[in-house]
């Protein structure tokens, strides 16, 4: 729009993808996101228009910058398991995941515009998970919710046999139905 | 205290009470197109108000009409921080809103739905 900023943009969206990662859109306020992102509460309602705002900003940036590389480097795994591991590996903490799971809980139920963003990238999730393979056309979708639901059991708990091993004995589990060769 | 309401393509936003004598003004029509987002944010009370005119400040107690702070003008109508929405505006007169409504929450929703999206 023309107008100086006083502050790094992209610097500012991708601190609040981390904030609304782990804390939800609800339970960050305008105070928190000031505090966060050093910006002044007037710049911020003059460059993202309201909290809203700066959040789809922030899932844009998320599904961008966070997932598809995630979902590039999935399309590449040999099996399950390893799109798995990479899937709740590849960025350490797993946060590559984060906001898309939060979103797709909190907001996009009842947010259209949000619905569209987590949607996309959920589709594109499961054509990555697919890979070519149309011999059971529901089974993708299953992946992606099996790779979510590790995901947000790894956000809940560091105990038990951890998302690796589990994801590992599932494509342990599929391959018994699956082609020889793998 | 404001009511905020959707009328057809416009935001209608009336002063309610004694409030129409400490803003020096009753009623705001802004047309939705000119509507950027608005927030529940009970901290922007704290924020500089900037030099009023006219309008009312007693700190603590009500903060209602336009001020004048970096260039912008902010129509203020706030006793009760709690309560308090910052509805961002473009090409208006002002530059935001900050007022005070009965549902924060019910607000918010009612005018992001209704603002038209690109």
């Amino acid at each position: 729009m023309g107008r100086p900023r006083g502050f790094d943009e992209t610097e500012v969206v991708r601190a609040a993808a981390t904030l609304f990662a782990h804390r939800a859109y609800d339970g960050v306020s305008i105070d928190d996101l000031v505090t966060h992102l050093g910006v002044h509460r007037n710049s911020l309602y003059k460059t993202f228009g309201s909290k809203r705002g700066l959040y789809m900003a922030a899932l844009r940036w998320h599904v961008e910058h966070q997932v598809r590389p995630l979902i590039a480097t999935i399309g590449e795994a040999r099996d399950f398991a390893e799109a798995a591991r990479r899937a709740l590996a590849v960025h350490g903490d797993g946060a590559a995941l984060d906001l898309l799971l939060m979103a797709a809980v909190e907001l996009a139920p009842t947010d259209p515009e949000v619905a569209v963003e987590v949607t996309a990238a959920l589709d594109a999730l499961d054509e990555a998970l697919a890979a070519g393979d149309t011999s059971a056309p529901g089974l993708a979708g299953a992946l992606t919710s099996a790779l979510l639901g590790l995901r947000l059991r790894a956000r809940t708990t560091s105990s038990g046999a951890g998302p690796e091993q589990a994801g590992a004995a599932l494509a342990r589990r599929l391959s018994l139905h699956d082609s020889p060769q793998s | 205290m404001a009511r905020v309401q959707v009328d057809g393509d416009a935001l209608v936003v009336v002063i309610e009470g004694l409030d129409k004598l400490w803003a020096l003004k009753s009623r705001l029509t802004i047309p939705l197109s000119n509507v950027r987002g608005v927030t529940h944010d009970p901290g922007m009370i704290r924020e500089a108000k900037g030099i009023r005119s006219p309008g009312t400040h007693l700190p603590g107690v009500i903060t209602a009409g336009s001020f004048h702070l970096d260039d912008e003008w902010v129509f203020w109508d706030v006793q009760n921080p709690a309560k308090a929405v910052v509805i961002e505006l473009t090409d208006e007169r002002y530059a935001r809103l900050v007022v005070q409504v009965d549902d924060p929450r019910a607000t918010v929703a009612l005018i992001e739905g209704a603002i038209p999206r690109a």
